[in-house]
């Protein structure tokens, strides 16, 4: 498996990129300190270099803060809000849509309303009205972002499931007497995962975002806590006088985002039966391997 | 065809009724407008007069029978901010965010077949990595830094585009369109391109290839048509999701649709146009669905037939 | 009355002169432009971008910002005006008043005005204006702002004289009804109208929601004939899109920008009458001390928030109202910034059993002014670098009202209020009444003691009324200490090259496009 990572470069960059980030979210808060909240008016938003220091290579906001020390505490929020909201709607909305498309009838025809119910109210609007109602704190935010996108998983468990529940290896479990929770865990489940990891990954980044337009809207995370779509927002007034505020914690989105997309990729292809053994051809065969693959196994 | 669109037209219409109860409830829940409508130091009997004429002083039930009964008649109340029908002013933003939308929509998938097929034809090749790449960074930008960072290069310092608007010429439309699609445009390369790469290595393209067909044939005919339904799906979640996109993008152009109206709704506690608009596009985000069905059963007959052959 | 005529006929001679040598820059200018759609300026429309559509044109809710910046002055008129700069009052509609009874007030009313409807100006139009704006049920703004509870008696004597009468004698009563803009005696009494009816310069052309409001010149207008014969009104959320506006040559004027929106030299500041402030409720522990209270006021470092928050755009204030209002004290010191002072008094109060640990919500308005959020973050830090637990609490104009004025919710906590006050009559008396009587619509405590010397105040006029507001804002840091004042603030204005405006500190409630000309 690890060597198997190591061979795909693009890959093993993600990996170590999403590593490095855990371990700044995890540890970083503890090394910075208070840095990220002491504010010094007399050296506000300094270019990047400008102020000597190891905590002012990437500038001063306005009220004088390190901007490095603040990605650092903000990486913190961002994961601790995106991490939480994509898994549970991931877990509450996989099992759903698998068990409704297994068992098909009007357990389907439930969920898939209840789905569209929510879909078919602008998920950023809802959240803003759930705000309103309820205080924006960063465990209301997770909640009402996971529960506005239970039904992307819901509805690709579904459908793969469904198409899986009339399958053959699927039919045979179910004459020797499997139980179905036993057939979905066991049979439908693995197959159902790299999809679903696929679409995790893009909500990874469509949570950070989300969050961003939360903040821009004023009821996102609250300083002073910070998250890097609240830096965006912050910054995005001083985008001719001090670029550097809303440009790093955008490339920080962009960055994780992309990593988290590449290794996700990876992962798929490492997961399917059916293609893993491309990831084992060194790069340059791997291109012309492509169009005319080996016999899949199913 | 008929018997399908039937079934989904009542079983939706709970869902509807749903969904106009959650807004209902909800709106309810984020404070009394009279607090905001009237004058700082007015009277609590003034407040009361307010609220009896706005029938918000009868219990939350009442007021939500008064208002189904009232849509049933298809009357949505008035606004409370400008006294006109709450119906009038979403029917009046509709047509400018269905614009943008569509206008994005139909962007977001051309770009995405031409690059994504593109890259998954060969794979792995510069091209297709710095494709990959381009579309993930797109799909990961938040769209308001995107508009502001759009009008100071092309408006301000480039002068070549107006910076917000609406006007007779297209220029306006730039702006805000760009914004709006470059995260739909960028997950639906990838999209296209994950798909278009297993359908190009499943066992069917193989064999139209072994028959000697001309690998642009086999790209258009076989994998594209594989390829969609997948995209088809995100296609369809996108676009719902760009209701988002133009509450903020919308705010920012002053683009007077349906997100701007909806999120001005929410901040003046103007529940009837809140109500009225979220309705609206709960109605066009069902439409959409059940298009998006009809299109899945189509492309699934064919794929069936075609794999049959 | 005679100076102002002049002075505007003085200019229409010097807008004859602009408009022929603009003709030449604009066609030098609209080439430059030529790709930025939308209506090019030319000598006859003036564009102007504001940061929100305004809710309602309904002349009794002009008082509110976003209504009176487009309404007064433009479409409706009062029957007297205040010089913003000089403080004096103008004849507008009446051309003289006089207090004729200790409780009543004459106003003579100017002849020949008509209404932009056609139908003419007299005594009853404007007795039907204050009676619907003061005494009738559908909620007028103004009302509150400027009368409170008072019932006025009005009555039309004749077709050009109007007698006000107040339950008790009031000094400043053209001061209030300089509020009232006046509409014709058709306009509705019971509920408010979308598109008003005035005497002034403008009248309203086309109001296409949610996109633009554009007004033409009223030909029957009484005055001189304005230098643009048509102004477009647009609204834009983000202080960077205005600013782009004006530099791209989308709009005329611009108003609450931002240093950092980077206008440049298109940048106009004026000083905007606003104050802003931290309120205290003083109703909840730990802020019902008094040395809580002050340890906030030595907390602040006013200066810094001034110079770099503001960039210098403002200046630190002492008061609750800015210089150029009667009864601001000119000898008052900001409060210094001690922090070391501040933590000893925070320790002190806690030896005396003050549960200084408990939670205070800072709560604020987003949108609020320019860099709003900035300024609560700082006051936060601040407040928790001299030992306060305080949380940050941003919330929309629906949500904050509860908290800013009476009635207050129950059973809220402490919590302090980054207020933003005001004072767009020239009198102590509209802040002090709201802001420091002990049941003042934004006030949370006072004394009786206090509520006295207010109300003395009020009753005094000319040397003596100065005197008396001024002492009473040097009393109440000591005796009541419900604020701690940060800054006197500065508005900023965008101001293309093709007109010529010069701000006042009226501007942001009430801008006259009647004094903007193309620019030569």
């Amino acid at each position: 498996m690890w060597r198997m990572l190591w061979r795909d470069k693009p890959a093993t960059v993600a990996a170590l990129v999403l590593t490095l980030l855990v371990l700044v979210a995890v540890f970083g808060p503890m090394l910075i300190g208070d840095e990220a909240n002491a504010q010094d008016l007399t050296r506000a938003s300094r270019a990047p270099l400008e102020v000597d220091g190891w905590l002012y290579v990437l500038g001063t906001d306005q009220l004088g803060r390190s901007v490095l020390a603040r990605l650092v505490v903000a990486a913190r929020t961002t994961l601790s809000v995106a991490v939480p909201a994509v898994l549970i709607s991931l877990v509450v909305g996989s099992l759903i849509g698998m068990w409704a498309g297994y068992h098909r009838g009007w357990r389907e025809t439930v969920a898939m309303r209840v789905a569209d119910v929510i879909l078919s109210f602008p998920s950023l609007l809802m959240a803003v009205v759930v705000l309103y109602v309820f205080s924006p704190s960063a465990r209301n935010i997770v909640l009402v972002l996971a529960l506005t996108r239970i039904p992307i998983y819901l509805r690709t468990a579904r459908a793969e499931s469904a198409e899986l529940a009339s399958r053959l290896f699927v039919d045979a479990a179910r004459t020797f007497g499997a139980k179905s929770s036993a057939i979905i865990l066991r049979h439908v489940f693995p197959i159902v995962l790299p999809t679903l990891l696929t679409v995790a990954t893009l909500e990874f980044c469509f949570v950070m975002l989300a969050e961003s337009s939360l903040s821009f809207l004023g009821i996102g995370i609250q300083p002073p806590d910070v998250s890097w779509g609240l830096m965006v927002s912050q910054g995005r007034t001083y985008l001719q006088t001090a670029w550097w505020l809303s440009f790093f914690p955008g490339l920080a989105i962009v960055v994780a985002t992309v990593s988290a997309t590449v290794l996700a990729a990876w992962a798929r292809l490492a997961t399917d039966p059916g293609q893993r053994w491309r990831l084992t051809l060194p790069r340059r065969q791997r291109r012309r391997a492509v169009p005319a693959p080996m016999e899949e196994v199913r | 065809m008929l018997t399908f669109l039937r079934k989904r037209a009542t079983t939706s219409l709970l869902p509807l009724v749903a969904v106009l109860l959650g807004v209902f409830l909800l709106a309810r829940m984020t404070g009394d407008p009279a607090a905001l409508y009237l004058p700082e130091n007015a009277t609590e009997a003034q407040k009361e007069t307010f609220r009896t004429a706005n029938g918000l002083d009868l219990p939350v039930w009442q007021q939500l029978l008064d208002y189904l009964g009232g849509v049933v008649r298809l009357d949505f109340g008035t606004s409370l901010r400008t006294g006109e029908p709450a119906a009038e002013m979403a029917l009046r933003a509709f047509p400018a965010t269905l614009q943008l939308a569509l206008t994005t929509m139909v962007l977001a998938v051309v770009i995405s077949i031409v690059i994504g097929s593109y890259a998954a034809y060969r794979p792995n090749s510069l091209a297709d990595r710095l494709a990959s790449f381009m579309s993930m960074t797109a799909a990961s930008v938040p769209d308001f830094w995107l508009a502001i960072t759009g009008v100071w290069i092309f408006a301000v310092m480039l002068g070549v585009l107006p910076t917000s608007g609406v006007d007779a010429s297209m220029l306006s439309w730039v702006l805000p369109i760009a914004t709006l699609l470059f995260r739909p445009a960028g997950v639906l390369t990838q999209v296209v391109r994950g798909a278009m790469v297993s359908a190009l290595s499943a066992p069917y393209v193989r064999l139209a290839r072994s028959k000697g067909a001309d690998s642009r044939r086999v790209v258009t005919d076989h994998a594209l048509r594989n390829a969609a339904a997948p995209a088809l799906t995100v296609a369809g979640d996108l676009a719902v999701g760009l209701v988002n996109g133009a509450v903020v993008v919308e705010s920012i152009f002053g683009w007077p649709g349906i997100g701007k109206l909806m999120i001005d709704s929410i901040l003046q506690r103007d529940f009837a146009v809140l109500q009225a608009a979220v309705l609206l596009t709960a109605v066009t985000i069902f439409v959409l669905n059940v298009v998006i069905d009809l299109c899945y059963a189509l492309l699934d007959a064919r794929v069936r037939d075609k794999a049959l052959v | 009355m005679f100076s102002r005529t002049q002075s505007r006929t003085s200019r229409g001679v010097a807008v004859g002169a602009a408009v022929v040598s603009l003709s030449l820059t604009v066609s030098a200018c609209s080439v430059a432009n030529s790709d930025s759609a939308g209506t090019t300026a030319g000598g006859d429309v003036v564009r102007i971008v504001l940061p929100q559509e305004p809710p309602t044109l309904e002349p009794c809710d002009a008082n509110l910002t976003s209504t009176g910046v487009v309404v007064r002055s433009n479409i409706t008129e009062p029957l007297v005006e205040r010089d913003p700069t000089s403080g004096e009052l103008e004849p507008l509609l009446a051309t003289e008043w006089e207090q004729t009874e200790p409780d009543t007030w004459t106003f003579t009313l100017r002849e020949g005005v008509t209404f932009s409807d056609g139908t003419p100006f007299d005594a009853e139009a404007a007795a039907h204006s204050i009676d619907r704006a003061v005494n009738g049920t559908f909620g007028c703004n103004v009302e509150g702002y400027v009368f409170g509870d008072t019932e006025l008696e009005v009555d039309a004597v004749d077709a050009t004289h109007l007698t006000v009468t107040t339950p008790e004698p009031d000094p400043i009563l053209p001061l209030r009804l300089s509020f009232i803009e006046i509409v014709p005696a058709s306009a509705s009494g019971t509920e408010k109208v979308r598109e008003p009816v005035g005497t002034g310069p403008y009248k309203i052309e086309e109001w296409q929601a949610g996109t633009k409001l554009t007004l033409a010149a009223n030909e029957s207008y009484w005055g001189d004939a304005p230098a643009f014969p048509t102004a477009e009104y647009q609204w834009r959320e983000e202080g960077t899109v205005r600013a782009a506006m004006i530099t791209n040559g989308e709009a005329d004027v611009a108003t609450g920008l931002a240093p950092e929106d980077g206008l440049g030299d298109a940048g106009v500041d004026y000083p905007n009458n606003e104050t802003t402030a931290v309120r205290a409720t003083g109703t909840y522990a730990p802020l019902d001390d008094i040395r809580v209270r002050h340890a906030i006021n030595y907390a602040i470092d006013r200066g810094s928030i001034v110079d770099s928050l503001f960039d210098g755009y403002a200046e630190v204030a002492s008061q609750l109202v800015p210089d150029g209002v009667v009864g601001h004290n000119p000898d008052l010191e900001p409060w210094p910034y001690d922090p070391e002072k501040a933590r000893s008094l925070i320790a002190e109060a806690e030896a005396d059993g003050v549960p200084t640990d408990t939670e205070i919500r800072l709560i604020s308005r987003t949108g609020l002014f320019p860099k709003v959020e900035e300024t609560v973050e700082v006051v936060q830090k601040a407040l928790e670098d001299v030992g306060l637990n305080v949380s940050i609490e941003m919330l929309d104009t629906a949500g904050s009202v509860q908290y800013q004025s009476r009635p207050y919710p129950e059973d809220t906590g402490p919590y302090l209020m980054l207020v933003q006050h005001g004072n767009q009559a020239g009198d102590a008396a509209f802040s002090v009444d709201q802001y420091m009587l002990s049941d003042g619509a934004q006030s949370t405590f006072g004394t009786d003691e206090f509520d006295a010397q207010i109300e003395a105040a009020g009753k005094e006029q000319d040397e003596g009324r100065q005197q008396a507001y001024a002492d009473v804002f040097a009393d109440e840091p000591d005796t009541i200490g419900q604020f701690a004042y940060i800054a006197h603030m500065t508005g900023i204005l965008g101001l293309s090259e093709q007109v010529s405006y010069e701000p006042n500190s009226a501007t942001g409630d009430e801008m006259r496009l009647a004094e903007m000309t193309p620019a030569g």
